[in-house]
């Protein structure tokens, strides 16, 4: 019943490109870029990247997470100091094979507040604001990027899902595909939306049965998301194995307030599915391309009354492909123990997100440094190579 | 036209729209009022053909329908697009609309006064009778809405007063074809008195209506149906000497029973204020009526003066055409620029309305759509509801602060709970969706 439900959403297929831009002239047209490939997910709700990485050799880790590590002893060693989430089981061969690393304690300059729509904001925009506010033109980092990037036309970058994603937004033209009929809400949104609605007496009631209904017509509850991650993947894959090379979506529900057990498990089930079958639509190309999966910001380090964990400031990014040197988990780890925590409760970032993505994109495809420094990710201090790539 | 105030736009509108600057937040009878008199922009905008227009595509396709060669595929497609044009009409308007007031007004008369293509045929007449016998008499007198509907090719056919025949006519005697009460009935129980009259008066007036006949040769009576002899209707009697003139002082008299006056305060005053509205206002507004020889403004004038018209509580839910369009007014889709997101949502409407309760031109019945809340609150109504909240801020809810919006949509009437809901959100469309999908945006 699922299959054919997709199969008739595929039928949606939509393109559109942007209308006639400067990047269409003959001049840079002709100069196709490389080989090399790159995808951003916005991972969009703030993953909670102590749970995704667990600093397992911290001896402060499992006081602060009582529930949410109960099941420790079932993650996936890593490295003999971090080990990964049970649930994320389906990446560990990329990890053995090296096409999996890690950048852990990482965050965008945003610090002034933890609001989803501002930190996504700050992320997709790469203001180094500590404010959140964005740089001038309201653009995309992705987008500069384009702009500078030599061989870019308006077929080289990808945004993909129903809705335009600000990364790619700005001068440059894009593409802007959505394959499927995207996400319903999230189970944070479902909740929010439950509260509304309960809270008015008008709506309780038909609300509750309306929701009833809409699992029992299933037969089953309706399945996360409704969308098929592996197909948004592969239709990711696709798009690089034609003229694209670089690609961007996002995926949401990250937002754990709480039985963040529960979320975490369908989330990362999620991921995993759209990385594999990004690797797998790409066969050979997987080589020489590069994923990051990156949030807005983490989460508290102690979990809260609800068996979840609320809006924090460090995080953790997933790095994926065959062009990485991986295996490993990077950054510099700030420990949990007593004021080392940020406001005595978040992790304490030791490096700008945005260092790692400017490196990628130097590496992957020749832009100087100072470009990045100033078009890309303005103020943005590079600092040493993290090594991110073969 | 001077901008609204949020309060204006909410209770008397359909929302604000994204952008418009509103006024200071208090009720202004005299702006609300000045509505009726201004230029009807959304009317020029989204103009339809009237009758005569209709007629004759009709007469066309029915003529050629009659030859060998068949209806040509020109005529077939131009009463498709027609009727296609009008449904997104039932949205368009609204959506657009800077007279808010004037379209809720536009829009319960045709509900009070309801003709639907629910058995089919009407369809071709629907957005004329709004145009033509509804609108043009929100401001006059009801007297001149009861007869402007009463006549109009819409509700003739509607209830079926074609096939009514004086079962004494010649046309009746000849054809052996008596009289069809379903007009006759329709216009003292729904669209007049309701209470008072009883079903002798009813046959009484069926007499009296047959041999009505609005057709592309015009208005008129046939006289070949016209039932013969004295009609005694409400203790007052009716000869058939000259029908039609008969027919409009019937419905004069009937406009101007105090039956009438309390069913024309009662719809004014539950549409507006509370399912269960004030009994004062409903007198007043009865008095008011009868004051003024049945003309509406005063009545408009009674029920904004009125407290409940200022209240803070918003008893009343959004039928669906005024959440809808509420929707789109808030998030500016009545402007160019989001012209490729209306072009897909335009055909999403009508199903869209149809699963919230209210198939656009095709209500069920002749008492029109549910004026009361329950009638919108079934589980699978509101599931579609829920469905619009959620599609329509996928689509168009990535650019926007759903905190700022709560703060356009409700203003002070948001309450701390949504405020935090929405503010909660993990995505920008989600906290939209959040709002669009609570009953707070649903209420006015």
């Amino acid at each position: 019943m699922t299959q054919s439900l997709l199969l008739s959403r595929r039928s949606f297929l939509i393109g559109c490109s942007v209308a006639a831009s400067p990047l269409l002239t003959p001049v840079t047209f002709a100069a196709a870029p490389g080989e090399n490939r790159l995808v951003v997910v916005v991972l969009r709700g703030a993953m909670d990247g102590l749970d995704v990485v667990r600093p397992l050799g911290d001896p402060d880790y499992l006081n602060l997470r009582p529930s949410l590590a109960a099941d420790a002893a079932t993650s996936l060693d890593l490295d003999g100091f971090f080990a990964l989430h049970p649930a994320a089981k389906p990446l560990m061969p990329l990890w053995q094979t090296g096409e999996l690393a890690f950048a852990h304690a990482v965050a965008t300059p945003y610090r002034q507040g933890r609001s989803h729509f501002i930190g996504q904001d700050a992320l997709e925009n790469g203001t180094g604001g500590a404010d959140g506010r964005l740089t001038a033109a309201h653009d995309g980092w992705l987008n500069r990027a384009l702009s500078v990037m030599p061989g870019a036309n308006a077929q080289t970058a990808v945004s993909v899902g129903q809705q335009r994603l600000l990364i790619l937004e700005g001068e440059s033209d894009i593409q802007h595909y959505f394959p499927v009929e995207e996400s319903t809400l999230s189970a944070q949104g479902q909740a929010l939306l439950a509260q509304v609605n309960a809270a008015d007496p008008l709506f309780a009631k038909p609300f509750a049965e309306a929701q009833a209904l809409a699992v029992s017509s299933m037969g089953e509850a309706v399945p996360k998301g409704g969308v098929d991650h592996a197909q948004l993947g592969t239709y990711v894959a696709e798009q690089l194995l034609g003229p694209s090379r670089i690609a961007s979506l996002s995926l949401g529900g990250w937002d754990t307030h709480h039985s963040q057990a529960r979320t975490m498990a369908e989330q990362l089930t999620a991921l995993s599915d759209m990385l594999l079958a990004m690797k797998s639509g790409l066969a050979g190309h997987w080589g020489t391309t590069l994923v990051l999966a990156m949030t807005e910001f983490g989460r508290t380090a102690r979990e809260n009354g609800t068996f979840g964990t609320d809006h924090g400031t460090g995080g953790a990014m997933f790095a994926a492909g065959g062009a990485l040197k991986g295996g490993r988990v990077l950054g510099e780890w700030p420990g949990l123990g007593d004021g080392a925590l940020l406001a005595d409760r978040d992790l304490m970032p030791t490096r700008d997100l945005r260092s790692f993505a400017g490196h990628a994109l130097r590496g992957l495809f020749g832009i100087k440094g100072a470009a990045i420094e100033q078009a890309v990710f303005p103020g943005l201090d590079l600092g040493a190579d993290p090594g991110l790539l073969l | 036209m001077d901008a609204a105030s949020l309060l204006e736009e909410i209770r008397f509108g359909y929302g604000p729209r994204r952008g418009a600057v509103l006024a200071a937040d208090v009720l202004d009878v005299d702006r609300v009022l000045a509505q009726l008199t201004a230029p009807d922009s959304a009317g020029a905008t989204w103009d339809r053909p009237g009758m005569a227009d209709r007629f004759a595509l009709i007469d066309q396709y029915n003529r050629q329908k009659k030859t060998l060669a068949g209806v040509s595929s020109a005529v077939a497609a131009a009463l498709k697009q027609t009727v296609l044009d009008d449904d997104a009409t039932f949205i368009g308007r609204p959506a657009f609309a800077d007279a808010g007031f004037v379209e809720r007004l536009v829009n319960l008369w045709a509900n009070r006064i309801t003709i639907s293509n629910a058995s089919g045929g009407v369809l071709r007449y629907y957005q004329s009778f709004r145009d033509e016998a509804i609108r043009p008499h929100i401001a006059t007198r009801y007297a001149d809405m009861l007869r402007a509907t009463l006549w109009h090719p819409g509700m003739q056919n509607y209830l079926t007063q074609t096939n009514s025949f004086g079962p004494n006519s010649v046309a009746g005697m000849k054809k052996g074809r008596g009289l069809n009460e379903n007009l006759a009935r329709e216009f003292l129980e729904l669209h007049s008195m309701r209470t008072g009259f009883s079903q002798t008066d009813v046959t009484e007036l069926a007499k009296l209506l047959a041999g009505m006949a609005n057709d592309e040769k015009g208005q008129r009576v046939d006289v070949r149906r016209v039932e013969p002899g004295r009609k005694t209707i409400l203790g007052l009697n009716f000869d058939d000497i000259d029908p039609e003139a008969e027919i409009n002082r019937l419905v004069e008299y009937v406009a101007l029973r105090p039956e009438t006056a309390h069913n024309v305060g009662f719809t004014l005053a539950r549409h507006f204020m509370a399912d269960d509205p004030p009994e004062d206002l409903v007198a007043a507004l009865a008095t008011t009526y009868l004051a003024h020889d049945s003309a509406l403004p005063p009545l408009y004038r009674v029920l904004l003066k009125h407290p409940a018209a200022r209240s803070a509580a918003r008893l009343k839910l959004r039928s669906p055409q005024e959440y809808v369009s509420a929707t789109l007014r808030l998030l500016g889709l009545t402007e160019a620029a989001a012209a490729p997101v209306m072009a897909k949502l335009v055909r999403k409407f009508p199903g869209a309305l149809a699963a919230m309760g209210q198939p656009p031109f095709r209500a069920l019945r002749p008492d029109g759509w549910p004026e009361v809340s329950e009638g919108w609150l079934t589980p699978p109504m509101v599931a579609a509801r829920l469905d619009w909240a959620v599609d329509l801020a996928r689509r168009a809810g990535d650019r926007i602060d759903p905190v700022d919006m709560a703060q356009t949509a409700l203003g002070t009437y948001a309450s701390p709970l949504i405020l935090q809901a929405v503010g909660r959100a993990e995505q920008r469309w989600e906290g939209l969706a959040v709002l669009l999908g609570s009953p707070e945006f649903s209420r006015r």
